[in-house]
């Protein structure tokens, strides 16, 4: 476990997105009124970044304005007609800061160094 | 010059032309390969080129930004083929094209070219052969005096029609538009490609609609709300529309707005939203069943539409920050899934 301060959970307005670097790591941090999440910092589909794309509402749904792609923040879980889900970092909020689990960077499939006769680009 | 593409869903093979885009050439044999704008912008209908030689036309494409060079990735919209290629897509593919929507290529003849504000203009365009399409499609115009394609959506709907209507507002460093408002352009020749898009209205999927333009984006709306008249389904439907401009200067298609409200005023409703003027004194007199407001048409829409978002379908066009808001607005109060709000991205 390699467990990084992000912020502090005071940084975030409820329901709304702010991007951080820690260690050089882009992340977008979620407070969704009854907890947070950390997730990778663009949408899997088009690589939009999410901290400006996103939208999210009270209920928990983040969508994103670009193409209309849905989650669930709490679990990063699909809606609607999302067809890849969130990756997202282990999270913790501890003394009135934000901390993830920073093992390894999350990053979608489109950003993998990769040969062309891997299946990849279609997942 | 074959062309395959491997997706998930299975490979696919098809002809084009030395002076096709591979993306054209894939639409018109009916592949409903993924795309939004077809125009170099939005970076949806990117690929990788697996095998084969392919030439970039357009290097500085705004979409390239989408695109990893580095890994053979190309906008299908923008590459031609040198040669037999088999490129690989990514996402999912919605299946074969309905066989009389397939896109094609059509030859035009500009008529009844006329303003119908400062900076809008109105035109049909003949078509060589007949076309049918669904009401919010839009088609690729290009001229041989001027470089690059340009999508605009039909006003019209018809079936197995030899015109096309469109709108197009003047845009600044626009090179279409500016070829269109600068020259005389009453019977000169177009090139077209379409019909294009999926924003489209479906009497079929039984909901009430919701549109919000702005400026020219009211044009597909319009089209929307013809055919909705022309199949009786505001008899039994709701449909709301909702029209941005700047002010009263910027109107048009009023009378055509209000000959639809007069054949449905009881569920058909147009409310005009004018963003910089402060009333909409004379107007009201003139069309007494349309409505004026003053305030962006997204914050005209929340004001009035509040606990009538009612088994609805929304579709939103116009400039980019109207169509960011209009969307912002439509998920965060108005709560429509994502699957119910339909719009194409052209920029």
């Amino acid at each position: 476990m390699t467990w990084q301060k992000v912020c502090a959970a005071d940084d975030i307005a409820n329901n709304t997105l702010q991007r951080f670097e820690v260690d050089g790591v882009a992340i977008v941090v979620a407070n969704y009124g009854d907890g947070f999440q950390a997730i990778a910092p663009y949408c899997p589909h088009m690589e939009e970044p999410l901290h400006e794309s996103g939208i999210l509402e009270t209920s928990g749904v983040l969508t994103c304005s670009k193409h209309l792609w849905q989650w669930d923040i709490r679990t990063g879980e699909m809606v609607g007609m999302a067809e890849k889900s969130l990756l997202c970092y282990e999270i913790k909020v501890e003394a009135g800061d934000v901390l993830i689990n920073l093992e390894k960077e999350l990053v979608y499939e489109y950003d993998e160094e990769d040969e062309l006769d891997d299946d990849d680009f279609f997942n | 010059m074959k062309i395959k593409v491997q997706t998930k869903g299975g490979s696919y093979d098809f002809d084009c032309g030395p002076e096709e885009s591979l993306l054209y050439a894939g639409l018109r044999n009916g592949l409903s390969l993924p795309y939004e704008c077809a125009t170099g912008t939005c970076g949806t209908c990117r690929a990788r080129v697996v095998e084969g030689k392919t030439h970039l036309e357009w290097a500085d494409a705004p979409g390239m930004s989408y695109v990893k060079q580095e890994k053979k990735e190309i906008l299908m919209c923008q590459t031609r083929a040198r040669g037999d290629c088999t490129l690989r897509v990514p996402g999912k593919m919605t299946g074969e094209i309905k066989r009389d929507r397939w896109p094609s290529y059509f030859v035009g003849q500009v008529n009844n070219y006329r303003l119908v504000t400062h900076d809008v203009s109105l035109f049909d365009v003949k078509l060589d052969k007949p076309t049918s399409f669904d009401a919010g499609q839009f088609v690729l115009l290009e001229s041989d005096e001027v470089v690059g394609t340009r999508a605009y959506s039909m006003v019209n709907y018809d079936r197995e029609t030899n015109k096309l209507v469109f709108v197009i507002k003047r845009k600044h460093d626009g090179k279409f538009s500016d070829w269109i408002f600068d020259n005389n352009v009453e019977g000169k020749s177009i090139k077209i490609f379409g019909p294009l898009g999926c924003a489209t209205f479906h009497p079929k999927e039984n909901k009430n609609i919701l549109c919000i333009a702005g400026g020219s984006g009211i044009a597909g709306m319009m089209a929307i709300v013809s055919h909705g008249c022309q199949s009786s389904y505001f008899k039994t439907h709701n449909g709301f529309i909702f029209f941005g401009v700047r002010s009263k200067k910027d109107i048009f298609f009023l009378e055509e707005l209000s000959n639809y409200v007069m054949k449905y005023p009881e569920n058909l409703e147009v409310t005009i939203a004018l963003s910089e003027e402060t009333n909409a004194t004379g107007l009201q007199e003139c069309y007494q069943n349309l409505r004026f407001a003053t305030g962006f048409v997204h914050a005209v829409v929340s004001e009035h539409m509040t606990d009538k978002y009612l088994d609805m379908l929304a579709y939103v066009a116009g400039p980019p920050p109207m169509v960011d808001s209009a969307l912002r607005m439509l998920v965060l109060e108005a709560k429509f899934p994502g699957t119910d709000i339909r719009y194409d991205k052209f920029t």
